[in-house]
This record gives C-alpha cells, sequence and structure tokens, in this order.
C-alpha cells in the first residue's frame, strides 16, 4: 500500500466512525436536552409539568402543534417504577412514552382508554407491581411521558387545563 | 514526530468530514424513507422500535416526541405547487376536503422548526374550527389563505416573518385505508394566488 492510499484509507474510517458515532448519538443527545429541558433542569423529575397554551415563543420542543394542550413527565425508574395517570377526556387525548433513545415506546388514546389512563413504567429487570392494570416496559431508566388533549381554542385549553389537573407522574 | 502530525492531521480530516456528512444527512436526508403526495412529504418510518439508525435520528431531529403512525400520520410540505420553495412574502389558498382521520390541523413552521414569531396568532387551522364555519353546499371542502395579511380570509394560517417555511399537516387517529395507502388519501392542495418578483 502506497503513502496516498494509507492516508486516503485512515480518512475515510476516520470519517465512517465519527459520521456513524453523529447519527447515532443524536437521538440520545436531543432526548437528553427535552429532558434537561422538560424537567426545568433535573429539578421536574417524576412529575407531571402542564405546560401552558402553545404560542409563538414555545420553544421547548420542535414542531409543537398549537393546538394541543400538552403535559409532559422526565421520568427516572432508578428509584422504582413509575406512576402516570390521566383523567379521562371528552375529546381527543393521549398519552405517550419515550424512551431515552427517543422512540416511541407506549401510545394510548382515549378511545382506547375511555376512562382515563392508569399506567405505571418499569424498568429493566423491575418487576411489575401487582394489581397495575397496564404496564410499559422501559428500555432505559430515563426517559418523557408526554400527553396530548385536544385543545384548539381558548375555552377547550381552560377545559382541557382543568381536566390535567389532577393528572399524576409519580413513583410508586 | 513528523508522522505522528501527519496522522494527527489526517484524522482530523476524516473526523470532519464525519461530521459534515451526518449534519448534512440530518438536514438534507428527510427525504429518506419518504412517500410525496400531491407535494406533502409522509414518512413510513416513524419514531417507534422498529425505526433504523438515520430513521430514528432525522426523526428525533424534526419530529423529536412525534407520535407513531397508529396514533398520527404527519405529512409536511415546503414547495408550492410548482416546486418552489414556500415564501413568507407570497399568498397561498389550500383547498381541501374531508379528511380520513379522527382530527386534523395544518401549522405553519420556520425554518428552525418553531412557529414563527409574528405576533398574529394564527399558526394554524384544525377540523373543529373550519366545521364552525362550514356550510351544507360546501359539501366538506374548505379553504384557508397561507399569507402576511390577513385580508378577507376566513381562516388564515399567517406566514408573516417565516422566511422559507413548512406546512404540517397532522392527521390525528387516521383511518386504516389510510395509514396503509398515503396515496388514498386527498391532501390538501396548494395554489400560489400572488407573489411579489423580489424575495422578501
Amino acid at each position: 500500500m502506497n503513502a496516498l492510499s494509507k492516508s486516503l484509507l485512515i480518512v475515510l474510517v476516520t470519517a465512517v466512525v465519527v459520521h456513524l458515532a453523529v447519527i447515532l448519538s443524536t437521538p440520545n443527545l436531543l432526548m437528553a436536552v427535552a429532558f434537561k429541558r422538560l424537567s426545568a433542569d433535573g429539578q421536574k423529575v417524576n412529575e407531571m409539568v402542564h405546560s401552558p397554551r402553545t404560542s409563538e415563543t414555545s420553544r421547548t420542543i420542535v414542531r409543537l402543534s398549537p393546538d394541543l394542550a400538552y403535559s409532559s413527565c422526565a421520568f427516572d425508574l432508578s428509584k422504582g417504577p413509575v406512576r402516570v395517570t390521566a383523567a379521562k377526556a371528552s375529546d381527543y387525548m393521549s398519552v405517550s412514552v419515550y424512551a431515552a433513545n427517543s422512540d416511541n415506546i407506549f401510545a394510548v388514546n382515549d378511545h382506547q382508554a375511555p376512562n382515563g389512563v392508569d399506567l405505571v413504567i418499569v424498568g429493566k429487570g423491575q418487576a411489575a407491581p401487582s394489581g397495575a392494570a397496564l404496564v410499559v416496559q422501559s428500555p432505559t431508566q430515563r426517559g418523557i411521558v408526554l400527553e396530548r388533549r385536544l385543545a384548539p381554542s381558548a375555552e377547550t385549553f381552560a377545559a382541557a387545563d382543568l381536566a390535567r389537573k389532577r393528572d399524576v407522574c409519580a413513583p410508586l | 514526530m513528523k508522522a505522528g502530525w501527519k496522522l494527527a492531521g489526517l484524522i482530523v480530516i476524516g473526523a470532519g468530514l464525519g461530521v459534515v456528512s451526518a449534519v448534512a444527512m440530518l438536514n438534507q436526508g428527510m427525504k429518506i424513507g419518504r412517500e410525496e403526495v400531491d407535494g406533502w412529504v409522509g414518512s413510513h418510518v416513524s419514531g417507534d422500535r422498529t425505526a433504523d439508525p438515520y430513521s430514528r435520528a432525522l426523526v428525533a431531529r424534526a419530529g423529536l416526541l412525534a407520535l407513531t403512525q397508529a396514533e398520527t400520520l404527519y405529512f409536511n410540505r415546503t414547495t408550492d405547487e410548482t416546486g418552489k420553495p414556500l415564501r413568507a412574502a407570497c399568498t397561498y389558498q389550500l383547498d381541501g376536503g374531508p379528511q380520513p382521520a379522527r382530527w386534523w390541523s395544518v401549522t405553519i413552521y420556520a425554518a428552525d422548526n418553531y412557529l414563527p414569531i409574528n405576533g398574529d396568532d394564527a399558526q394554524s387551522a384544525d377540523a373543529t374550527r373550519v366545521a364552525q364555519t362550514a356550510k351544507p353546499e360546501d359539501e366538506g371542502r374548505w379553504i384557508v389563505r397561507v399569507s402576511p395579511q390577513k385580508g378577507d380570509a376566513v381562516h388564515w394560517i399567517s406566514s408573516k416573518n417565516s422566511g422559507n417555511f413548512a406546512l404540517t399537516i397532522r392527521l390525528y387517529n387516521p383511518y386504516d385505508h389510510a395509514r396503509k395507502d398515503f396515496k388514498s388519501i386527498a391532501l390538501p392542495r396548494i395554489k400560489t394566488v400572488s407573489c411579489p418578483r423580489t424575495p422578501a
């Protein structure tokens, strides 16, 4: 192998490795940023946070819909499972769970859960609590729960805001 | 010593190429795994457990915390009916009908993937607001104007300060046929009404 092709090979191999490293780490990095923002720099972990009505100044997450009321919970299963509840809704509502690599590992909507949502997120190797109706197994210890309620107007937002008041995200 | 510097230089060049190509992929790769329907681009891959690393990275970048297809279909468009970029200064008309979903909305996003800042509080149109003004003779047809000024529009999305923008239509709880076959969806048509010659 001559010097030039050896040099090219070094450049190529480094480029491929770095390229893949960036692609593979992007979802985790972006989720870590979202986790930080949604948990107010780690102060509100395992806590349901109700976002105000989405406006043009909302900058926590890209591509929010101004027609939905969002609540979120940055969860951490290191001390055990976390329970999430969402009160029943008269219009579209969903609760979805995202792992630390950004995968949407679970979603349920108001049609599937007409009486509201009550679920427990358990980490790897954690036993599912007895009596829990709905158990979501998370492949990662940290993740994000996102609740969406249809709220295209100020009035419907106020109604959704009232409905979600007692929604819970807390360690079992 | 010289050889060491040379090696370090080659690695820096390689790493640079790796970063640049990855970022280019994330910025330009939005077309991968995607299907176009009349200028609206939807994705059959979404951020679930089956996603490959590229799809996952793309979804994370442009739609972090998005829902999977069972729950919601997202279609995005950045061009007009002739393929030119959507521009803040132009006036467009969206002409649509009933959508195959429980609820739908159309929302404008600036190039940074956030809502444009213009003080107009008019970033979207949705099924509920369109239904409120619907007349029987419309037979489910609806029209939304996308422009910097509202004018006499009934349903208006303000493009003021949005630069080259994108429109996203969300179909919540899409019907089975829509999920399986994007081509079966009659997505709203876009028409350029007017456009100043000089880019604003």
